[in-house]
């Protein structure tokens, strides 16, 4: 007769049940701390670095062990941007956790829906927390008394010019755009090459056409929305701005396909010591500095934008928010990785490893920073006092509206009266 | 007899079930990928639907459709889509039927003309576009710097109106003669060879081959591409938008270029919906009298 083993469970199923139910206590404990949570980010284009991104990431991860951050690129534009987040939001899709957005964006986003509202999972330390950004972004990150991004990189439209030829012609950094235009007249004619052109601004229609118009417009002190979102578009300043452009057209400053010319093309003139004056973000100095193949590395300076004359000086602010998805299915665990994304260190971090701006003012005045980019001191007031473009949930027909009717008055194909009166017609008509 | 009538009727009906469920899964997938999203597409142009102000959504009727009419901006983006249609079609037709006859004939380099058909047909249209947008740039393009090497000065093609007109007329042929020329091929194998040498051995010319053998035997064939290049240019967006996004300004703005723009850009739902009904509705009465042509030629 075969003895039963003494190991049998149908045999002794007593004697085994509480091993057994350890091992199950113990494999559903394990799971609980080990159960990895992937979330899943959207971070733009190359030029918002999604590869330093990833550093700052892969700490969190090695902090954080269960959660596992995924990145996705995407278009190399703000407005294209945009639309694909419109796209995948629109549908509802769970997929995307936390969203790297323009300055712009918030808004329009928080308006359709698409936006979780952070102020639950901050608690008490809300206020405090917000009140540490500029103004200007604790603005545009709130939408119905809610708040809906963090900043994560500050950005700012400066004037960057060669010292190497003004110093040549021992000439000053204008401060007025007859100065401007005076100056780059007298360094290309004196240096006879084919190649140097006066200055680049944004004309293709893209987001930096929006700011293109809007910088002399500002510069006459003029609003273009009131408190209450209503176009306030000032007609005879307008057409000024656009005439301020359309001269340096006509005296060959500003180079005739400036209405093709895009945000990484005036970098690329301007790195290649093609530009006497280039006008772009804050972000491009890195590039001008420390790029590979750079022909202007120690010849850059930056200064604020010309005024028109008898006008302010302005800048535009750009840069990118972190909101969390509505549709996302690990809300507090997004909310936690955009705040740490928003953090002081990871702020620091980035105008190290980037040379992106901080969204804090007591950055701007922090021996940390100035270690890193000397020249915040001088352009932090300038950063700090910026302007940012019309905050709207209808940004989307502002932006359509201001950078076509930009480009088309830069290339010549509409008078800038036609222009003015297409911004006045189309826009009136939704901002109202 | 009865009996006899009873499986006769039973056959039948077992037979209409069978045919039923044969055509079961076709009705439900063009059902999910036809139906349903065409269903949505009437039902939202119905509405006021703004996703900025989604508490404002509403039952508006034929609202949607009056202001598009009153639109300017539609009118302008129609001008656009039949201008761009009027000359992209009978170019892509042409230049499609010469690459044909050329990739039919006996020359020995009949197979270079045949894998050339191919290329255009496989690159992605947006990609055909940045191609040529290339081409026109004021800085880098090769067609400028043909300019400079005669002679002349650079011009700006992309930022003027009329010459990105052009430019985006002429990428749009070169992509869709391709296509074109495939369909005209195949038809053009079908034709027996015996016909034209009959024909040649009477004494026919060479043009007179081609009017009154070859023309008429292909004619099925050239409305079939007709039909296909004419929705293609009527829903004209990858090409234009890529090389110009509809501009400079709005100049070069076609209908499903507006249609992206309302929908994905100003999150109007409702109001691009009703646009993208009426290209539809126009895309379908413009075929109408082509798909008569082809089932009289069939008959």
């Amino acid at each position: 007769m075969n003895s039963p083993t003494p190991l049998s469970p149908r045999r002794h199923p007593r004697r085994l049940r509480r091993p057994l139910l350890g091992l199950l206590s113990l494999a559903l404990a394990g799971q609980a701390f080990t159960a990895d949570i992937t979330l899943r980010v959207f971070a733009g284009g190359t030029a918002q670095r999604p590869d330093l991104l990833r550093h700052i990431l892969d700490d969190y991860e090695a902090a954080h062990p269960g959660i596992r951050v995924e990145i996705q690129t995407g278009a190399a534009t703000s407005e294209l941007q945009r639309k694909y987040l419109s796209t995948v939001l629109n549908a509802s899709d769970p997929s995307l956790d936390a969203l790297q957005i323009d300055i712009v964006s918030p808004a329009q986003f928080a308006a359709a829906g698409w936006l979780e509202p952070l102020d639950s999972y901050f608690g008490a330390e809300r206020d405090a927390y917000f009140a540490s950004f500029s103004p200007v972004y604790q603005k545009v990150n709130r939408y119905r008394d809610q708040w809906v991004a963090i900043p994560f990189t500050t950005d700012a439209l400066f004037l960057y010019y060669r010292t190497d030829l003004l110093a040549k012609y021992n000439l000053p950094v204008p401060t007025t755009w007859e100065e401007l235009a005076q100056t780059a007249k007298a360094i290309v004619d004196g240096e006879h090459n084919a190649q140097l052109r006066g200055l680049s601004i944004q004309g293709a229609p893209i987001e930096g056409a929006v700011c293109t118009f809007l910088l002399p417009y500002w510069s006459q002190g003029r609003e273009f929305l009131d408190a209450n979102g209503r176009l306030t578009l000032d007609r005879s300043a307008a057409l000024r701005s656009f005439a301020l452009w359309r001269d340096l057209l006509a005296r060959n400053i500003l180079p005739a396909n400036t209405a093709e010319t895009k945000t990484g093309d005036t970098i690329n003139d301007f790195a290649a010591g093609q530009l006497v004056f280039a006008l772009n973000w804050g972000f491009a100095w890195t590039v001008f500095d420390q790029a590979p193949g750079t022909k202007v590395k120690g010849q850059v300076g930056v200064a604020r934008i010309p005024r028109v004359a008898g006008g302010e000086h302005v800048t535009s602010l750009g840069g990118w928010q972190w909101s969390v998805s509505a549709f996302s299915r690990h809300k507090p665990e997004t909310v936690a990785l955009i705040r740490y994304l928003g953090s002081p260190e990871v702020e620091l971090r980035l105008a190290r490893e980037a040379g992106f701006l901080p969204s804090r003012p007591a950055a701007y005045t922090d021996p940390a920073y100035l270690a890193q980019l000397p020249w915040l001191a001088e352009a932090g007031p300038v950063i700090l006092s910026g302007r940012s473009r019309p905050i709207t949930p209808r940004y989307a027909e502002v932006s359509e509206t201001l950078r076509n009717t930009t480009s088309a008055v830069l290339g010549g194909s509409l008078a800038p009266e036609e222009g003015v009166t297409q911004i006045e017609d189309r826009l009136r008509r939704v901002l109202r | 007899m009865s009996a006899l009538a009873t499986t006769k009727a039973s056959a039948t009906r077992a037979r209409r079930t069978l045919g039923w469920l044969l055509l079961a899964p076709a009705v439900v997938l063009l059902g999910a990928v036809v139906a349903y999203p065409v269903g949505r597409l009437l039902y939202a142009s119905l509405h006021q639907l703004n996703l900025v102000d989604p508490a404002a959504t509403r039952f508006v009727g034929l609202a949607n459709y009056a202001e598009l009419f009153a639109d300017p901006n539609f009118w302008h983006a129609t001008g656009v889509t039949l201008r761009l249609a009027l000359v992209t079609i009978p170019g892509a037709m042409l230049l499609g039927l010469v690459l044909a006859l050329a990739a039919d004939s006996d020359s020995r380099w009949r197979w270079a003309v045949r894998l050339a058909l191919l290329l255009p047909w496989a690159l992605p249209p947006g990609f055909c576009g940045m191609m040529f947008a290339w081409f026109f740039n004021s800085d880098y393009g090769v067609v400028n710097d043909l300019l400079v090497r005669l002679g002349q000065t650079p011009r700006p093609f992309l930022v003027a109106p009329g010459p990105a007109f052009f430019a985006v007329s002429l990428a749009s042929i070169w992509k869709a003669s391709s296509f074109v020329a495939l369909i005209l091929l195949a038809g053009l194998q079908t034709i027996p060879a015996e016909l034209v040498e009959v024909a040649r051995l009477e004494g026919a010319t060479r043009w007179q081959r081609f009017r009154h053998v070859t023309l008429p035997l292909l004619w099925p064939s050239i409305l079939v591409a007709l039909i296909f290049r004419s929705i293609a240019a009527l829903q004209a967006f990858d090409i234009p938008y890529s090389m110009t996004q509809g501009g400079p300004g709005r100049s070069n703005e076609t209908l499903a270029i507006l249609t992206n723009t309302l929908v994905t850009e100003f999150l109007d739902i409702g109001y691009g919906s009703a646009l993208a009904t009426l290209l539809l509705g126009l895309s379908l009465v413009l075929s109408v009298p082509y798909l008569r042509g082809l089932y009289r030629s069939h008959d």
